[in-house]
């Protein structure tokens, strides 16, 4: 009976499957490599997946309204190229001021994709599509052939330098801030409705548009903030920074549950799919897999989750048809 | 000010869509208290007029007073506020939310800018143990029966504590039981002092629940009665504008001999252990409430879905059918019950869509496509069954929908091997003037020697136009009955057979 | 039984140029001109010789266009095809370095491509339920995985038998290269499949409204995975003419081509919902944009500017079909008072 119940737990709710993965997985670790969980392991975990749990919050309200968005590395590269560009000529050197630079431009960028999905009736992954091509470019005319060197931002990546708690700081204050707007927000409500039914939602009063384009400025908002910790943490802008990201932000939240239908997923669970994706890359050589396994094992396991999902839904759907009786 | 004796009075309310009024000098006027039956075909307007009433469009002319006062929505939230809360035809839920979160979306009980999860979840409680729900407030509502969501959105309109709540064809996808069960919270309303409009098809809901009734055709208003002094034929009259006794012209066809028959199908969950057989020439009906198992036991004769035992003969032959491509190689041809989602593709042309099941067998060497042929053949079927429509190239969405009916229809036709038609609701949704001309192409059809089911919820047309009819409940076979036998009576006893028996499935839990 | 009312219905349908103007494809021809004299204005070395001499290096991507739209025909999505690239290349090299001959390297990279096609259509197709968006997600970082654990360490493979190659980067009497014929072929076979056969009708029937297509004897799943197949078939095609040219392959190979496929597609009208556009504007348009790319690096414009105009041109294309349908709509209100 006891199992039955743990089974029914484990697959009624993404959560806590996600956290036995990760409980088994860290074991598994632990028993291969015993040195693996140190506090300075730990840190770097978080520290080196920042920008992905970052904007995998901003990625969870996209997909909570059936949306994508597969620009937010290119916003980053022209917000975080922008501010490089800036301080490496001494034209701002305040880090504050530089970090609200950076979120301006993602906000604006954010603004633009969301317009053009709300009002322009534009599919989002198209749309995000063509912005992903010209911020991208954006990035390189900006950066007119030049980057950004350690040098050139020192000032600026101590905020992000190794050791610092600056980047911690800001990916707690995110979560929570997200934790406690979808869950206790009215605003929060408006977005699972948007998603899950469009139609009820508009009948019920809520403006579906103006939900949309709110949360294509989140996304952009948190990508511009991202651009910014990028510079400071790895001290350096370059115009193709963070290329391809955008595919493991999406990973992340796939893996913690969010639906791309729109309507399902929590920053729980994001957060747990973000920080198995993250354990992986850091664990594998640590328990003698060459680093180089480290896509093919994330691909493998975005795959189990997703379709152990299908699987499992299917199961108790035909349970419930057996159960009618006739 | 004088109290008004309506708590809700509209007056010549017009309403425009692209195209066409879909509502024309309408009125309406509700008591203090009342259930008022709205009724009307499909397409009268009802919809729309209750959409004009909670403020999702905003009609072009009219006047509504609530309370006696002249109000103006700007949308469905002042509708709400002014305490009118409204529960749509297809429940309007949010599928991957919770009880709790469904019922109180919108209008959250917030504190200090945060929602009050816990008293939510209390308050969700008290209206489910009010309206004597089986479920829980932490239930994902996409897991629920319709029933089951259709009583969740009326704890929404509870919670808003409307004073007028508006039921739109509640009882359209429920079993008799749930029925009852709907019934007595809609009495339970009343006396509470809840005024109510309650759409439905149903004369058995109006005489059950309403005092007054009123009568919308062809976007306009006909009239509104007291429900105790106007008869069945009148209502039926006023609604659909004419005497209907000369509506179905069945033919007299001699029946030949069985051509098809089924034995012992079941598929868990939707049917168990159906039997039944088709003659040559005749139209038999099937027939049963919403959801007894009738359109899925046909889906699976027709390949759509698996059964997961029985057999199928045609011609005496036992028949394999795996996917819709067997059924139709066999000649097994299904209409099926919705139009525009399962029957038609809308966006394309209507000739294309006649010869989308046969482009294979019309194609050059079976694989290129031969528009030429593809061209005549839809011309020659799309004006057989008189198809109103300029060009075959007219996109199918453009059409009415008993002209895309008969689209539809011309599609079966041009499967030149066609045995067995099996049509499900073909009636559905469409107008009067297609009406008649649906069941003339029926007849003819029955004269050439198919055999022909008919799957309907209409009682009338059941009555008119089957030579024999097979009565579902709750995905048994309880009955046949032949066209000598059929009374509405009788039907209604066998489709609702065994019924005490539906509230337990969701206890057990 | 004939029509009672004797009503006849035309079955003849003449199109008229102004109206074959105003279809996607139309403007597309219009623009497809324009671009050329613009590019003619920007650069003196656009000429024919100097175009065909610059195309190939664009053109290996091109093969997965085809595919793509019959992809996005169906209302899917595959965003794994530049991994697979990665994967193709990656083999053939190997292939080829173990001393094969020419045939069994083609061979091997086409049928590795189709094998990647075939697992995609297999997790499709089983599981309909999974939007395909995730699938080739997966997918598309598993394909680069096994690509980058059999390159090692290093991350790159290159060919030690160059001269093996070399026939498929050469040129047909000095003239056309081989790969302009092969793509040219392989267009005119999507094309001729897509939009004249029981199979192409089936893919659009799919997309419109997928069940509606299955009641009417569509076999749906089977058309999907046929979809799938080809999809990776051609992208071991890219794969095979792209290392030709550039003598090997590395981690990076074919990355982001899957977006610059379905940028083509879309701005060539093919809607990522399904069920519209054709191959023809398809092909105008990858063919307008490798013609912009060609001119504007001739002109030595900074080449990401590239970029910011096929993301503006992709986004301009989209609007304009939402824009005229609000413009119809608006129309048909007034009409209607």
């Amino acid at each position: 009976m006891k199992d039955k119940s743990f089974i029914k737990m484990i697959t009624g709710s993404r959560e806590a499957l996600l956290f036995f993965i990760l409980i088994v997985m860290g074991i598994l670790i632990t028993i291969l490599n015993p040195t693996f969980f140190s506090p300075v392991n730990i840190g770097q975990i978080f520290r080196n997946n920042a920008l992905t749990m970052i904007m995998a919050l901003g990625m969870l309200c996209v997909m909570l309204t059936a949306g994508i968005d597969i620009s937010i590395t290119s916003t980053l590269a022209f917000a975080g190229m922008t501010i490089g560009m800036l301080t490496k000529y001494n034209i701002v050197n305040s880090t504050l001021l530089l970090f609200l630079i950076a979120m301006v431009i993602g906000l604006l960028c954010g603004v633009l994709n969301g317009l053009i999905i709300a009002k322009g009736k534009v599919a989002p992954i198209i749309c995000t599509m063509g912005f992903m091509y010209i911020w991208r470019g954006m990035a390189y005319v900006v950066g007119n052939s030049q980057f950004a060197s350690g040098e050139d931002v020192r000032e600026f990546a101590e905020f992000g330098k190794d050791g610092t708690i600056g980047p911690y700081i800001i990916l707690i204050v995110c979560y929570a801030v997200f934790f406690v707007m979808l869950k206790w927000t009215k605003f929060g409500r408006k977005i699972y409705a948007v998603g899950s039914n469009p139609e009820a939602a508009m009948i019920s009063g809520i403006n579906v548009d103006n939900t949309l384009v709110s949360v294509y400025t989140i996304m952009g908002l948190l990508a511009g903030l991202a651009g910014a910790l990028s510079v400071s943490i790895y001290a350096s802008a370059q115009p193709n920074m963070q290329y391809g990201r955008e595919m493991d932000v999406i990973a992340a939240c796939v893996i913690g549950g969010v639906s791309m239908s729109g309507g399902r997923g929590s920053v729980a669970g994001t957060f747990l799919g973000a920080l198995i994706i993250s354990i992986i890359a850091k664990a594998l050589p640590l328990v003698n897999v060459p680093s180089i396994a480290q896509n093919t094992v994330k691909g493998v396991i975005i795959l189990v989750v997703v379709i152990f999902n299908v699987i499992t839904r299917r199961m108790v759907d035909k349970q419930n048809l057996e159960r009618r009786e006739m | 000010m004088p109290e008004s004796e309506y708590i809700l009075e509209l007056k010549g309310i017009t309403k425009i869509f692209p195209g066409v009024k879909a509502l024309n000098q309408v009125h309406f006027q509700l008591k203090r208290g009342e259930v008022h039956a709205l009724m009307g075909e499909n397409g009268a307007g009802k919809s729309t007029f209750i959409k004009v009433i909670t403020g999702v469009h905003a009609a072009e002319e009219g006047q509504m007073l609530l309370e006696g006062k002249e109000v103006h929505f700007r949308g469905p939230k002042d509708a709400l506020d002014a305490g009118i809360a409204a529960v749509y035809q297809h429940p309007t839920t949010y599928p991957t939310l919770s009880v709790t979160e469904n019922i109180f979306m919108g209008h959250e009980i917030i504190r200090n800018g945060m929602i009050q999860w816990n008293e939510m979840h209390g308050k969700a409680q008290e209206l489910l143990d009010r309206l004597h729900a089986n479920f829980k407030p932490s239930d994902e509502i996409g897991a629920l029966s319709v029933a089951q969501q259709q009583m969740t959105e009326i704890a929404k309109a509870l919670s808003t504590n409307a004073k007028i709540i508006i039921l739109d064809e509640p009882t359209a996808s429920l079993t008799s039981n749930e029925s009852e069960e709907l019934y007595r919270i809609v009495d339970e309303l009343r006396d509470g002092g809840v005024s109510v409009i309650f759409i439905s098809h149903r004369f058995e809901d109006m005489y059950r629940l309403a005092s007054r009734v009123t009568v919308f055709r062809d976007s306009q208003y006909i009239g509104t009665y007291d429900v105790n002094s106007i008869t069945n034929a009148d209502l039926v009259k006023a609604m659909v504008g004419r005497e209907i006794s000369d509506m179905y012209p069945k033919p007299e066809v001699k029946i030949g001999e069985e051509i098809f028959r089924i034995e012992g199908m079941s598929r868990t969950g939707f049917y168990k252990d159906v039997s039944l057989s088709v003659n040559a020439g005749e139209i038999v009906g099937m027939t049963g409430l919403v959801g007894a198992g009738r359109t899925e036991v046909m889906e699976s004769v027709c390949g759509i879905t698996k059964a997961d035992s029985g057999r199928v003969f045609l011609n005496g032959k036992q028949l394999k059918i795996s996917k819709p491509e067997d059924a139709m190689r066999e000649g097994i041809i299904l209409l099926p019950e919705n139009r525009s989602t399962q029957g038609l593709i809308l966006s394309w042309g209507l000739g294309k869509n006649v010869t989308l099941p046969i482009q294979k067998k019309l194609a050059k060497s079976g694989i290129f496509n031969d528009a030429k042929k593809e061209n005549e053949i839809s011309k020659k079927f799309l004006e057989q069954v008189d198809t109103k429509a300029v060009t075959i190239f007219d996109p199918a969405s453009s059409l009415s929908g008993g002209n895309q009916q008969k689209v539809v229809v011309a599609k079966a036709l041009a499967q030149d091997n066609m045995k067995l038609v099996i049509m499900d609701e073909p009636t559905k949704g469409v107008d009067v003037g297609a009406k008649a001309e649906i069941y003339a192409i029926m007849g003819d059809l029955a004269k050439q020697g198919f055999g022909i089911i008919m799957i309907s919820s209409e009682m009338p047309e059941i009555l008119g136009m089957c030579d024999r009819v097979y009565v579902m409940c709750n995905g048994r076979m309880t009955g046949c009955l032949s066209r000598e036998e059929a009374t509405q009576e009788r039907i209604l006893n066998l489709s609702m057979e065994n019924s005490e028996r539906d509230g337990k499935e969701e206890v057990q839990k | 039984m004939a029509g009672k009312s004797g009503r006849t219905i035309k079955a003849e349908q003449k199109l008229t140029a102004k109206q074959l103007l105003f279809t996607w494809e139309g403007a597309l021809v219009v623009l497809f001109i324009a671009v050329n004299i613009f590019n003619m204005s920007i650069s003196q070395s656009y000429t024919l010789s100097n175009v065909l001499r610059e195309m190939p290096k664009y053109l290996a991507e091109i093969f997965m266009l085809f595919p793509m739209a019959y992809i996005l025909v169906l209302g899917d999505i595959d965003i794994s095809v530049g991994s697979i690239v990665c994967l193709t290349g990656t083999v053939t090299c190997y292939i080829s370095n173990a001393g094969a001959p020419f045939p069994v390297v083609i061979l091997g990279c086409l049928l590795t491509g189709l094998l990647c096609g075939m697992l995609n259509g297999f997790i499709t197709t089983s599981f309909p339920e999974l939007p395909s968006m995730i699938t080739t997600l997966g997918t598309q970082i598993i394909f680069r995985g096994i690509a980058e654990i059999s390159l090692g360490g290093g991350g790159s493979v290159s060919y030690i038998n160059t001269k093996q190659i070399m026939p498929l980067s050469t040129k047909l009497g000095k003239l056309v290269p081989v790969i302009i014929l092969v793509v040219i072929i392989v267009a005119v076979i999507y094309t001729v499949v897509l939009q004249c056969t029981t199979f192409g009708r089936s893919l659009y029937a799919i997309g419109s409204n997928k069940v509606s297509a299955y009641y009417a004897g569509v076999d749906v799943q089977r058309c999907r995975f046929i979809a799938y197949s080809l999809m990776g078939l051609m992208a071991g095609m890219c794969g095979l003419f792209l290392t030709a040219y550039t003598y090997g392959a590395n981690t990076t190979t074919g990355q982001g081509f899957e977006m610059e496929v379905i940028a083509m597609c879309v701005f060539g009208g093919i809607a990522s919902t399904g069920g519209k556009g054709t191959l023809i504007g398809g092909i105008t348009a990858g063919l307008i944009i490798t013609l912009l790319r060609i001119a504007l690096g001739q002109a030595n414009v900074n080449s990401q500017m590239i970029l910011v105009v096929v993301g503006a041109l992709l986004i301009i294309a989209v609007l304009i079909p939402g824009i005229k349908g609000r413009i119809d709509e608006m129309k048909k209100l007034r009409s209607a008072a």
